[in-house]
């Protein structure tokens, strides 16, 4: 059985805390080990980070797709202005890191532009079988 | 300041210690790297990060104690980082960057070097 869970918010730093719950609430819906439900939230945190340091106002609008053990994150960034709410921590390098992190804890990731909004996505598998 | 997240600072022995507490992310790295600035530029022998009571770190968390790092070889005093949560070392550990800092996993290690 698939689920859908959606979540949009004003671009603000403050605010991941709520997309950093709503995936561990996901993944342990989905049956995802205390492990894998960490790991799904710094993966989604990477995620959101890799739109917002970019800059621009606006919202975040996720998605978040259960299916049978296999969760699906899509965040795209509805930016309205070019002005940056968010106090970054601009450096370049972080793109390197957020993308090792993003590497060693899903199974796949990736960015799009869908309709002129920039996308990015995750997938991640739970290890264990459900009985 | 964000509710989840706390940071101070001490002085130890001509060790600067900045302790951190909580998550650390996008809205909260901002203030750990303004408080490991001021602790650097008052020119320490040894700069002491405590992460003992984070529990959440991110890449933005990183690229602080990164500056931090290239910081302080720059004022010539040494930086050592205090972790022991599975969690916050495993950040760590799988970007590498194990390699770069001196991870200890007790305070006063740390602090004796």
């Amino acid at each position: 059985m698939s689920d859908l869970v959606t979540l949009s918010i004003p671009v603000s730093a403050d605010l991941l805390v709520l997309v950093r719950l709503t995936a561990a609430t996901v993944a342990s819906r989905a049956g995802f080990d205390v492990e894998e439900i960490e790991d799904l939230r710094l993966a989604v945190d990477e995620l959101c980070i890799s739109l917002v340091n970019e800059g621009g106002g606006g919202r975040l609008e996720l998605e978040f797709i259960r299916d049978a053990g296999l969760i699906e994150v899509s965040c795209t960034h509805r930016a309205t202005s070019g002005d940056s709410v968010v106090d970054a921590v601009s450096d370049p390098s972080l793109e390197g890191l957020s993308a090792r992190i993003l590497d060693a804890l899903v199974d796949a990731h990736g960015r799009d532009n869908r309709g002129g909004y920039e996308r990015a996505w995750l997938r991640k598998q739970r290890a264990r079988q459900q009985a | 300041m964000d509710e989840t997240f706390d940071i101070s600072e001490e002085t130890r022995d001509g060790v600067s210690i900045v302790r951190a507490a909580g998550e650390i992310d996008i809205a909260t790295a901002p203030a750990l790297r303004g408080e490991l600035e001021a602790s650097i530029g008052r020119r320490p022998d040894v700069v002491v990060v405590d992460l003992l009571g984070v529990t959440f770190m991110d890449s933005t968390a990183l690229g602080v104690l990164v500056g931090a790092l290239k910081g302080c070889r720059e004022a010539g005093c040494s930086m050592r980082i205090v972790v022991s949560d599975a969690r916050v070392l495993k950040v760590f550990e799988i970007t590498g960057l194990t390699e770069l800092f001196s991870i200890f996993s007790a305070l006063d290690e740390a602090v004796q070097g």
